[in-house]
């Protein structure tokens, strides 16, 4: 008799889309996520090509129906540590760690943040702002209950013991300093992983300059820079408090490094000028790329759209980012072999997608494979997308391999299926 | 008057009580008429609310229940739930925004709580107006149809077919392995050989729960999900008709390709040894790969993105096959000389540059080009091009293969209109949101998967087949009872005039014409509730069952008083 | 697509020329005696002046001898005449053919009520007619000799003096094949004519005949054929019936224009809008005569609007007096917001109205405008779709942005 239980470790689009599917079907779902929030990265962005929707009123009725669904068991900083047994019957060892604020008493009111003496880098935010030890990350995040940062907070880190202004201010008694961290077992039939991206370090790619010229940022960077909920409430402004008249959007960072293209950069790249273009009209706008991947069957005439705005579309062969009295140039050489500048106030470096968390340690401890290029490694052999080399273990979304948004969600269902074709 | 109204408002913490006087709202609504109780709650939303309002319906006999708490996103469906569980009808209920519309709104506590009152009464008007709709239940039909025999049809069938779910797997040529079968490899990190598409098939074939209906097309479908009635005609055993009840249907009807007879410049059709991919492909799965004059080619030329300006989409899979195709010419004629002439690379799959890399290596050359000219030139193809960069040149090959846009198959569009299904501007089947639901249509019941949907590679068609399935695994059970939407729309028929504006604004096609009678009806099990009929409708014939004129009317007007 | 501006390029080139020497009206039911008798049509949909009375009707004619009272162009209008042709393709389309001529308003009114479903135009020749307007409905009553020796200097003298009907008067749109629908240059001229989508095949010019002829003109192959199976040539020129539709469309743009113009400034605002309504007794002729008005039950009939007595106490303590019949702008606003878009400036309401309102020209002024906006001409193209069944994701952005109100 299988387990009818079903793990899913992730909480982006992928994951709560697989985890719905499972839910409606019945199955009971324990959803494991890391960090404090669920959404993954699409609740990082203010809009999703090619329609401009918004992305976080797109997945909200999904992140909703996670936290109500009677099927969906949901564990927020919480990490698999062990996995023991086959399909059908799966041992499985998470870590939960204490979030030291009750899931059923806070209410939300934000009253416990303002008196924290502790300010800390919000890495949500990618560093652009700071938090309180005790925080969410950012406006609107779900499910909307602060957490302790145990290493930040004077308390829980010993430096200040007494300290309990946060527990003062509350009117809900949900704070609770001598939560501990759990480790739970739970039964499962079948174990998904969909852990998602991230973008590739480059700080790693010296030639692009990141963190010695002023203003170059990352596509996540500029994705908080430019979300209404972000640290400058979607106002385009430069560290130096300047709005940016010309900008290079830099495709294909690290393509060359990591051997393969992330397939969705050129698009998000082309995003990224249509918000400029409309919120700083006069601005230059330049996007380096040496192939342009565009495969979606609207995203030519998006690409289109965006070209005739008057954005240049600049193919490189070779490219690095200087400073030079105070600016910042894009020396490239392009198609014709041709070397050429390009002077800009902003630089947008689109970083090639890798997968997310720590993958190999994830790997190991569930038994299965990485690829050569670190994506979880599916039974391509047999035509099979979402499964991996060990029955009843499954993989969706940019944990196997970089894509958008539909083919995640796509790749959830898929395995969602099958899930419910070994359970049943 | 014989309501029975209770109204109880959610302190929600300090969000609503601190923003607004709730003991003078109660004062003020107390007194409305048709209300018998008004009381305040802490947390209505927690177990502990929740009993208390199951209670308080028992004890005061309510016939309506109003709450005055936060967004109807949030706790409508748990208020409602209560109400069912202690007897009441959960329609008979309305939720009032007075936190996120009020509370969180208003800065001024005074202002506040005058909206609050207002909203509330408003509420308490509209709510005796409510008709105790019933929830339905329908019997549904586990089975399923699969038109199109191709790889995304055969894995959607492996996929579902079982015990107590039989699946119709509807091919319109003699033969089950659509274009697949025609290629004489696959590329070999995505499944290293055809055999696998053998073994799927013969899989599919000997599965006892699949009836596969080849030489057969779809002529007509009627119905919804979990009830679906089809007619196949099948073009053998002398044209008879077959009619099969279905729950879902999934639609894998493929691509074809661009007719590169409407490029001339390529000079298919026309110069000899032009080909184009497929005709390739099934050149060498014979094993022969020579010109027109029976000789091996000793030069080929691979043109991308044939046709991609016309069409307005790069076909994602051409630079990946026509790579394939100049390493298999490699192998096949060692020595040969190929070039492969492109506009932009598209290799969006984590395995393919690594593809494109070794292939460099091989000496497989590589040239950024558009503006193409072939020609015929003493017995050879003379193919003139404009380089990146804007220098002329041109290249003397034996061979030439076209990689062509892949376009929507045949009958797209004949099946489109017999299932009631959008094209978008590509003419592909268009899914019913782009990032969400990327298989979905607006028909219930009804999915697309595979390249009828759009250019893919053969794993995301099969990504797309298996997601249609399990979409259908979890909502089609055998046994499980279908529930409509309750807050459907009906159309009053001594009003409707047979306009049919309502039809042509249904997205769903939720609303069919009785020709007799000359109005229109609307089918409530399909009727989704959006409320598109209601606003279009000239007559006012068409009303939501719980939006009506009445119940908006008195909302309105109690709220501008 | 605006079909207010003529291009002589699109109007048809040729007809027949026929003489009217026994007058016009006797010329025109001869030509439709004839086609009967030629089985061009089975039956012929006419207004009939009611013997021994001022009245005229609109029959279903099969019988010839009856003709003799027909008359093509009434001085006025009792009727709609898409009202008519409602009745009798309502619940399925005719099964013979019949030809029917109506005035140009009427059977743009009849268009769009076929795009509604309310009319089958199949098996019936639409033959439309130059008009030069018709009488105020009220003088006519009052006096119909006299009205009816006006009228026919109205006929002699297009567009000369405005004895007839306001909306008339201003009227643009009183010559159907001026107003084909703009094709692509590309097309030919034969092609241009099987892609006029205005459903008329015969048009009778009265313009430039001076009284001494009429021209009968093609407008699409069955109109030729007809025209054939009447034994009458259609390659006559029809140059001085375009220079004087051109010479009167001009007149008629310009009056129309400054009459809006005037209209507007004494409507223009709450208080001068409902002042115009000040004698309305809410008897809801206007609604009832109107052929777009063809709702089973209209919504300001029904129950919908009926409130509480308490209700009405607590109004009337509030503003300090409450008014009866109720609702009175409301019905007008209301029903204006209902049909407008599809209005074809007939005048039939103001004809119906008891207490003269000038319900026609208001609601022709509103028409203007809000046609203009959806860039939408009712009743000229078959084809076309109603504003409302027919909406682009990317359209009307202009209006998302409110524009500064002084």
């Amino acid at each position: 008799m299988k387990n009818p239980n079903v793990l899913v470790i992730g909480s982006g689009v992928a994951g709560m889309e697989a985890s719905l599917i499972l839910g409606e079907a019945g199955q009971k779902v324990y959803l494991i996520e890391r960090k404090s929030l669920i959404g993954g990265q699409t609740i990082k962005f203010e809009e999703v090509y090619p329609n401009m929707e918004c992305a976080t009123c797109m997945i909200a009725p999904k992140q909703q129906e996670i936290l109500q669904n009677e099927n969906i068991e949901l564990f927020l900083l919480s990490e698999v540590e062990q996995v023991k047994g086959s399909v059908g019957e799966f041992k499985v060892k998470i870590k939960k760690k204490a979030r030291y604020v009750s899931l059923a008493n806070c209410i939300g009111c934000g009253a416990c943040y303002e008196p924290c003496p502790v300010s800390l880098e919000n890495e949500f935010e990618e560093g652009l702002s700071k938090k309180k030890a005790i925080a969410v990350p950012c406006p609107g995040a779900l499910p909307n209950v602060p957490t302790i940062d145990p290493e930040n907070c004077l308390r829980l880190n010993g430096k200040k013991k007494e300290c309990q202004a946060c527990k003062e201010a509350c009117m809900f008694d949900a704070i609770n300093f001598s939560e501990k961290d759990e480790i739970l077992d739970l039964e499962v039939g079948a174990i998904l992983i969909a852990t998602g991206f991230g973008l590739l370090d480059v700080k790693n790619l010296p030639q692009y300059g990141y963190r010695k010229a002023k203003n170059v940022y990352t596509a996540m960077e500029f994705e908080r820079l430019y979300a209404a909920n972000g640290p400058t409430e979607g106002k385009l402004v430069l560290r130096d408090g300047e709005t940016p008249k010309s900008i290079a959007i830099i495709h294909c960072v690290g393509r060359s490094e990591q051997g393969y293209c992330s397939g969705v950069c050129c698009m998000y790249s082309t995003k990224f000028s249509h918000f400029l273009k409309h919120k700083i009209p006069e601005a230059k706008i330049c996007e380096f790329h040496t192939d342009l991947c565009i495969p979606g069957k609207s995203h030519q005439k998006f690409y289109q759209k965006i070209l005739n705005q008057g954005v240049d579309f600049i193919r490189f062969d070779d490219i690095k980012v200087e400073e030079k009295n105070g600016k910042m140039q894009v020396i490239y050489k392009n198609g014709n072999g041709e070397k050429a500048k390009f002077i800009a106030d902003m630089i947008i470096l689109s970083a090639a997608m890798i997968p997310g968390g720590d993958t190999e340690s994830l790997a190991k401890t569930i038994g299965i494979s990485l690829d050569k290029k670190g994506f979880f490694s599916t039974q391509s052999e047999k035509l099979s997308p979402v499964a991996t080399a060990v029955d009843g273990i499954f993989v969706a979304g940019c944990a196997e391999g970089p894509k958008d948004i539909p083919g995640s969600i796509a790749q959830a269902e898929a395995a969602a299926g099958k899930i419910l074709s070994i359970l049943r | 008057m014989n309501e029975k109204i209770g109204v109880y408002v959610c302190e929600c913490g300090p969000n609503i009580s601190e923003r607004i006087d709730i003991d003078r709202v109660l004062e003020e609504i107390s007194s409305a008429e048709g209300v018998k109780v008004a009381k305040k709650f802490g947390l209505l939303c927690s177990n502990d609310g929740k009993n208390y309002l199951a209670d308080e319906i028992k004890k005061e006999e309510l016939t309506h229940l109003v709450v005055a708490a936060c967004s109807p996103r949030e706790h409508e469906q748990t208020f409602m739930n209560v109400c069912l569980e202690a007897g009441l009808n959960p329609y008979l209920f309305q939720l009032i925004n007075i936190r996120e519309q009020c509370a969180w709104m208003i800065s001024d506590k005074e202002e506040a709580t005058r909206m609050a009152i207002k909203y509330i009464h408003a509420g308490i008007s509209r709510v005796t107006l409510h008709k105790p709709l019933l929830k339905k239940e329908l019997d549904s039909i586990p089975d399923v149809l699969i038109i199109g025999g191709g790889i995304s049809g055969i894995e959607a069938a492996l996929c579902l077919a079982g015990k107590d779910r039989k699946v119709y797997l509807v091919e319109k040529t003699e033969l089950l392995g659509g274009m697949v079968k025609k290629f004489s490899e696959l590329l070999p990190y995505q499944g290293s050989n055809l055999a696998v598409i053998e073994e799927k098939i013969e899989q599919v074939q000997n599965n006892e729960n699949v009836e596969i209906l080849t030489s057969s097309e779809v002529e007509d479908v009627r119905g919804f999900l979990g009830n679906f009635e089809a007619v196949i005609k099948s073009k053998s055993n002398g044209s008879g008709t077959k009619e099969i009840k279905i729950g879902a249907i999934i639609v894998a009807t493929g691509f074809k390709l661009f007719d590169p007879k409407n490029t001339p410049q390529f000079g298919y059709g026309k110069i000899e040894n032009v080909l184009d991919a497929l005709e390739f492909e099934e050149m060498s799965a014979s094993g022969k790969i020579l010109l027109k004059n029976g000789n091996p080619p000793k030069s080929v030329a691979l043109i991308h993105c044939v046709g991609r300006n016309e069409k307005g989409y790069c076909s994602k899979v051409c630079c990946l096959y026509s790579i394939k195709f100049a390493r298999h010419l490699q192998d096949k004629l060692p020595g040969i000389d190929v070039s492969e002439f492109y506009s932009d690379l598209c290799l969006p799959d984590k395995a393919d540059q690594d593809y494109f890399e070794e292939a460099k290596k091989k000496g497989i050359h590589f040239i950024r080009a558009d503006d193409f000219e072939l020609k015929e030139k003493d017995g050879k193809i003379n193919v003139e091009y404009k380089a990146a960069g804007g220098k002329k040149d041109s290249i003397a090959v034996d061979m030439t293969i076209l990689a062509p846009a892949m376009v929507p198959s045949e009958d797209t569009s004949k099946l489109a209109e017999i299932l009631n299904l959008p094209l978008d501007e590509t003419g592909f089947f268009k899914e019913v949101h782009e990032m969400l639901d990327p298989i979905s249509t607006p028909i219930e019941g009804v999915y697309v998967a595979g390249c009828a949907l759009g250019p893919k590679n053969i794993p995301e068609s099969i990504i797309q087949s298996q997601a249609a399935s399990g979409k259908i695994l979890s909502s089609l059970i055998p046994g499980k009872k279908i529930e409509p939407e309750v807050k459907v729309s009906e159309i009053r028929e001594e009003f409707c005039t047979g306009c049919q504006t309502c039809l042509s604004v249904c997205f769903y096609g939720a609303i069919s014409f009785d020709e007799y009678k000359g109005i229109s009806v609307v089918n409530e099990a399909i009727c989704r509730g959006c409320g598109s009929c209601v606003g279009s409708c000239p007559s006012g014939a068409i009303r939501s069952k719980h939006f009506t004129y009445p119940q908006l009317y008195r909302e309105v007007l109690q709220a501008l008083r | 697509m605006t079909a207010t501006q003529i291009d002589s390029n699109k109007m048809p080139t040729k007809g027949a020329i026929v003489s009217a020497e026994e007058g016009i009206n006797k010329t025109i039911v001869d030509i439709f005696k004839k086609s009967l008798e030629k089985k061009c049509f089975d039956a012929i949909l006419i207004p009939v002046r009611v013997p021994e009375t001022e009245a005229y009707a609109w029959v279903l004619l099969k019988d010839q001898s009856l003709l003799d009272e027909a008359n093509p162009l009434p001085p006025i209008i009792s009727v709609q005449g898409a009202k008519a042709l409602r009745s009798l393709t309502k619940r399925g389309k005719m099964t013979q053919n019949i030809a029917a001529i109506l005035r140009p308003c009427e059977i743009r009114a009849a268009v769009e009520l076929s795009k509604l479903k309310q009319i089958h135009l199949d098996n019936i020749s639409l033959i439309s007619i130059d008009c030069p307007g018709a009488m105020p409905l009220s003088d006519y009553l009052a006096d119909p000799e006299k009205s009816k020796k006006i009228y026919k200097n109205v006929l002699e003298k297009w567009g000369e003096n405005n004895s007839v009907r306001p909306v008339c008067h201003i009227c643009n749109r009183f010559s159907l094949p001026s107003l084909l629908p703009r094709k692509s240059e590309e097309t030919s001229p034969v092609e241009q004519d099987e892609a006029n989508l205005p459903s008329i095949d015969l048009h009778i010019g009265l313009l430039g005949g001076n009284q001494e002829k009429i021209f009968l003109i093609p407008v699409n192959p069955k109109g030729r054929k007809i025209l054939e199976e009447l034994e009458l040539k259609s390659d006559d020129s029809l140059d001085i019936w375009q220079t004087k539709v051109s010479e009167v469309q001009d007149k008629k743009e310009k009056i129309r224009k400054e009459f809006n113009l005037e209209l507007k400034e004494k409507i223009e605002g709450q208080e001068k809008l409902t002042a115009m309504f000040n004698e309305c007794i809410n008897c809801h002729n206007c609604m009832r005569v109107c052929p777009i008005c063809y709702c089973q039950q209209c919504f300001f009939d029904s129950g919908a609007l009926t409130l509480s007595p308490e209700t009405y106490l607590s109004r009337s303590e509030k503003k300090g007096a409450l008014r009866f019949p109720l609702d009175t702008m409301l019905f007008h606003l209301g029903r204006m917001s209902h049909m407008v878009l599809s209005c074809v400036s007939c005048g039939v309401c103001e004809d119906a109205c008891p207490m003269s309102i000038p319900v026609a020209q208001i609601f022709s002024l509103v028409a203007d405008q809000t046609q203009k906006s959806f860039d939408y001409a009712p009743g000229i193209n078959k084809e076309e779709p109603l504003p409302l069944q027919d909406f682009l994701e990317d359209e009307f952005h202009e209006v998302e942005t409110p524009k500064e109100v002084n």
